[in-house]
């Protein structure tokens, strides 16, 4: 029996002893309610109405068994089987798609996109390369898209703003109906979609009937959505009974495929088909080595998938995949380090995580903020060393205000001019609480201060189930990204990280590497990944790296298959070990991290590990490859060094 | 190169020393260690050999002073020097019964010592089987044995017939270093020749005992050394059939006097131990010496060829002394855990190979360490 069935996600028992009911994700949009409204008073369902973004994400964490799922979030999840003869799509005008400008859209050299439907998102790209235009596309909330439009600058609007605009501007491009210029057939943007084994054909009968009660309600549903938002209930009307379109036969399933696999080719989403069959037995499932071939190749790969690497594949399979992809990011044969310093600046902390061994309480007699005097010593080493940035993090003191750090930023870089990397999105979090300010205010001023990018510590596991457990007070997985979606907006950069092997599973894990690159995919913020997995404290375990070396390098070398859009991955030596470190680079890495002076908060937990520019560089050589220093932005600051030869 | 090589292994047919030297220059690592771990696996799957070791240096006095050992000392009076009595020797196993798992191997590893007695050795072997009869008794490296010979006025033989006597089972590896006659000479001059050490190897085979033989890589051998060595450990193979199994050992720079050297990294650890399974196809087991590799690369190194990760050891003082990061010991535990963690099969066996006791195979590498038990482990740290 493979690995990949014994995962407690069947619901098929549950389901015959009919102890719970169908867990249903709808989505609140007009378009959708056609679809759902009849379920919401049948006992035998439990329906949860959610933005489109969110039912992703809750069916992919297995908080439904089925959803009504944007196609786009269903090919990147992979693995769900579609129910029969239910869609929301178009054949011509959808209306409620669009692009609207006041010049004709060849002539816009930027587009605000609404970001709160992917699957739009995709498909309006697609169509833009098609005509092989490349504006500058940005994303923005809807008011604020709506808002851009003038000159050459137009947006993509999305649902009843859409409709509300309907004539507004003199150019529209009706995205189904553009898509059906091309292709000659209809566009599907959202079917629902269930988990493996959770959803029986009997159960499957009752979302026919109530789409059945539903368009059989069309009239008072326009009416009612009509008295709501102030549209037109005629138009809404005609909206509902004549543009979109809820069923799927073939010509449908032909035009999703279309759409899967045009998207697939323009690397925007995981190769994908529709299926009615299980999934994961039917006879279509691609082979691991498919998989492995084709993530080789750096094509995108959906969150099953990742999941079938993470469980099945092979150390070596994994790692020549990943070495593949390292090969092609980075042709040159090198690998880059910086010179920096982790500087600690304050060990108080509000939140008490439990993984960590470095906190001390408000008032603690060992509680530190680090003065001027010691960190200018700290930092002047650093310079006398050759360094070129200073990682700065500490605890969530609430006596540091934020103009403390304004002076603190300013002084570092007027007497030092190193690069700051500075405060993970929970200190900055804790800052705009603190201050009540907003987020974007906060890295506002510290940008101005002098703050270069953000360092992606504290991202953990982005899925809040996990976080919940081991880092209670911390920040959701939304704001964690939020911020890093903010810094990225701003121009500032930053890595991400992700700290494995606590609760969280292997799905878990899949699903924190696509939400990195969701966001990658967004605003191209990311320069770098690093993992490491959770280390115990000292002397409960034989050696760094307690959930065995071999997961740590076939988890790296997944990321390096699933960050597809991040360009560079980092071992991670500070917590593996420089060994396991140069491994690593193997297994997908082209960056070795830092020569650093002191990591407290890994190093209280047991770990300690020093090592100086010239041992890093020997193990650079010895895994095969040229050695370059680097600065926050992976520019080399020296030519690329070859081994001496000899071993 | 490699698709030839690859195709020679798959064929079954033996590599020579070009080959040896292509695998050591090949760029591709992973591609070589994919390689070895096909070989691994199709001589023994998943299974992974272990056993519950006494690693005991009773005496740290040597005449010799070669260059990569920081572990000796040349008098008995310097300070560092050690010796026990058979005494303390004794009881170092009697202390490691009473811990719990009692080991099933004393492997003993000394210097040259001047001035014992051979009547000390022959003791201190009795000394054990009186403790416990059934326990095996891998004792005094070749390098000793022909010490024993030149110091006490013996043959080979007789020096191997009389500690047989007194309850010798087998002989470890050590002392092997680098065969080539130029790089022994700058490194070891002033103990057995390769030939020696390797004539030492083919008499105790010939009298029906076992033993394992080493390669110490990493220091101012070239790879053609190293391939030579593998060859002539082939060879004798092939006459005798007596060896276990190989166990390459890294270099460590550390209070020795080649300490301006780099130690040899995990690349060239795990590239060697691939080699190593590649080149030598008539010797059952390549270990994956933890002590020498750290527990860390050892696990990986199951996946490079190695089939076997040494005991519990308890005491080690040679690698400590040369700077090892590993811990002194693994308990039986951990070994096991470490095993699983990489996917295998843990086995514990005897000396001889003979299995004492075979561990289940975690069901994927990912499953090695169940959210539940990771759970617990959070709780002990919060
Ligand atoms: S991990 Fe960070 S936020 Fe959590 S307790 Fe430690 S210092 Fe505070
Ligand atoms: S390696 Fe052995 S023979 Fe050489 S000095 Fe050390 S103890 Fe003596």
């Amino acid at each position: 029996m493979s690995s990949a069935t014994e995962k407690p996600d069947a619901r098929a028992s549950a389901v015959s002893s009919g102890d719970r009911p169908l867990r249903v994700l709808g989505v609140e949009y007009l378009n959708a309610r056609p679809l759902w409204e009849s379920l919401r008073d049948d006992p035998r369902v439990d329906l949860r109405l959610l933005p489109p973004s969110e039912v992703a994400r809750a069916l992919s964490e297995d908080e439904g068994d089925v959803g009504l799922l944007p196609v786009a979030a269903a090919a990147t999840i992979g693995e769900l089987r579609l129910l029969r003869n239910m869609a929301i799509g178009a054949r011509g005008k959808i209306r409620s798609v669009a692009i609207v400008s006041e010049r004709p859209i060849h002539e816009l050299d930027s587009i605000a996109l609404d970001l709160s439907s992917r699957t739009s998102v995709v498909l309006a790209r697609l169509l833009l390369a098609r005509r092989k235009l490349s504006p500058r596309l940005f994303g923005a909330p809807p008011e604020e898209a709506i808002a851009a439009v003038s000159g050459r600058t137009g947006a993509l609007i999305i649902g009843d703003r859409a409709l509300d605009v309907e004539g507004r501007f003199p150019h529209r491009l009706d995205l189904a109906e553009d898509w059906l210029d091309w292709t000659g057939l209809p566009f599907v943007f959202a079917a629902w979609f269930a988990r493996p084994d959770a959803v029986s054909r009997e159960e499957e009968d009752l979302f026919r009937v109530a789409k059945q009660k539903g368009l059989a309600r069309a009239d008072a549903i326009a009416a009612e959505h009509a008295a709501r938002s102030g549209l037109p209930e005629e138009s809404l009307r005609s909206y509902l009974t004549e543009s979109v379109r809820y069923d799927l036969g073939d010509e449908e399933l032909a035009g999703l495929q279309r759409f899967w696999t045009e998207a697939a080719r323009a690397g925007l989403l995981p190769a994908a088909s529709p299926s009615f069959e299980e999934p994961r037995v039917a006879r279509t499932r691609p082979s691991l080595d498919s998989i492995l071939s084709r993530a080789a190749d750096g094509e995108r790969l959906s969150v099953s998938e990742g999941v079938r690497l993470l469980r099945e594949g092979s150390l070596f399979e994994l790692g020549l995949a990943a070495d593949a992809v390292r090969r092609r990011k980075h042709p040159h044969g090198v690998v880059t380090y910086i010179i920096d310093r982790n500087v600690n600046y304050t060990n108080v902390c509000t939140t008490s995580c439990r993984f960590c061994a470095f906190y001390r309480p408000v008032g603690h007699p060992e509680g530190y903020v680090l003065s001027r005097e010691e960190l200018g010593r700290k930092l002047q080493e650093v310079k006398d060393a050759g360094g070129v940035q200073i990682l700065l993090q500490g605890g969530l003191n609430p006596n540091l205000r934020i103009g403390w750090y304004e002076d603190l930023f300013r002084w570092i870089k007027s007497e030092y001019g190193l690069g700051l990397h500075a405060l993970s999105p929970e200190e900055i979090i804790h800052l705009a609480r603190l201050e009540e300010l907003s987020v974007w205010r906060v890295l506002e001023r510290l940008h101005a201060a002098g703050l270069d990018s953000v360092p992606g510590g504290g991202a953990e596991i982005l899925v809040d189930r996990v976080r919940r457990k081991i880092a209670k007070a911390k920040c959701t997985s939304a704001e964690w990204l939020g911020v890093m979606r903010i810094a990225h907006h701003m121009g500032l950069r930053s890595s991400a990280t992700m700290m494995y092997g606590t609760v969280d599973t292997p799905e878990d894990r899949i699903l924190h590497l696509v939400k990195i690159r969701d966001l990658q995919d967004e605003t191209g913020g990311f320069t770098a990944f690093f993992c490491w997995d959770y280390q115990h404290e000292n002397g409960t375990h034989i050696a760094p790296g307690d959930n065995g070396t071999h997961l740590y390098l076939r988890m790296q070398a997944v990321a390096r298959l699933m960050l597809d859009n991040v360009d560079h991955v980092g071992a991670s030596w500070v917590t593996q070990g420089p060994a396991v470190g140069q491994v690593a680079l193997r297994f997908g890495a082209d960056d070795f991290g830092s020569v650093m002076f002191e990591e407290n908060v890994v190093s209280s937990a047991g770990t300690t590990f020093r090592i100086n520019a010239e041992a890093i560089e020997q193990r650079i050589h010895g895994a095969g490859f040229k050695a370059a220093r680097r600065n926050v932005r992976y520019e080399w600051l020296t030519e690329p060094s070859a081994g001496s030869g000899a071993s | 190169m490699l698709e030839a090589i690859r195709e020679k292994v798959l064929r079954g047919e033996r590599l020579g020393f070009e080959d040896g030297l292509a695998l050591f220059n090949e760029p591709d690592v992973l591609a070589v260690g994919q390689l070895a771990n096909q070989v691994r696996e199709a001589r023994h799957g998943d299974r992974t050999y272990f056993n519950r070791n006494l690693r005991i240096e009773v005496t740290n006095v040597c005449v010799a002073s070669c260059l990569f050992c920081s572990f000796a000392k040349l008098e008995e009076h310097m300070p560092g020097a050690h010796t026990m009595t058979l005494e303390q020797a004794w009881k170092k196993f009697e202390e490691a019964r009473a811990a719990g798992v009692a080991p099933t191997e004393v492997h003993i590893v000394n210097g040259l010592h001047p001035g014992l007695p051979f009547s000390y050795y022959e003791d201190l072997l009795r000394g054990f089987k009186r403790i416990d009869p059934t326990v095996h008794l891998k004792c005094f490296t070749a390098v000793e044995i022909h010490f024993f010979a030149q110091h006490y006025g013996m043959t080979h033989r007789e020096v191997l017939e009389r500690l047989r006597a007194a309850g010798l089972d087998s002989l470890p590896g050590g002392g092997a270093e680098i065969f080539d006659e130029d790089v022994r000479r700058r490194i070891s001059p002033d103990k057995a020749t390769a030939s020696e050490y390797l004539e030492v190897h083919r008499i105790a085979h010939q009298m029906g005992m076992r033993s394992n033989v080493t390669m110490l890589y990493g220091h101012i051998e070239t790879f053609a050394h190293r391939v030579d060595h593998l060859l002539r450990v082939r060879e004798l193979q092939d006459e005798t059939k007596g060896f276990q199994a190989f166990i390459p050992l890294a270099f460590h720079p550390d209070g020795n006097g080649m300490k301006k050297l780099p130690a040899p990294t995990a690349m060239d650890d795990l590239r060697t131990i691939a080699v190593s399974r590649l080149m030598l196809d008539n010797v059952d087991h390549i270990k994956a010496y933890w002590v020498s590799l750290t527990p860390d690369v050892a696990q990986i190194a199951l996946r490079f060829g190695a089939d076997d990760i040494d005991g519990t050891i308890v005491h080690e003082t040679i690698y400590k002394a040369a700077g090892s990061r590993s811990p002194d010991g693994l308990s039986y535990d951990e070994l096991v855990r470490l095993i699983r963690e990489a996917g295998r099969t843990p086995v514990e066996r005897d000396t001889l190979y003979n299995v004492v006791r075979e561990h289940p195979k975690a069901r994927a590498p990912e499953a090695a360490m169940k959210v539940r038990d990771r759970k617990r482990a959070l709780e002990v740290v919060s």
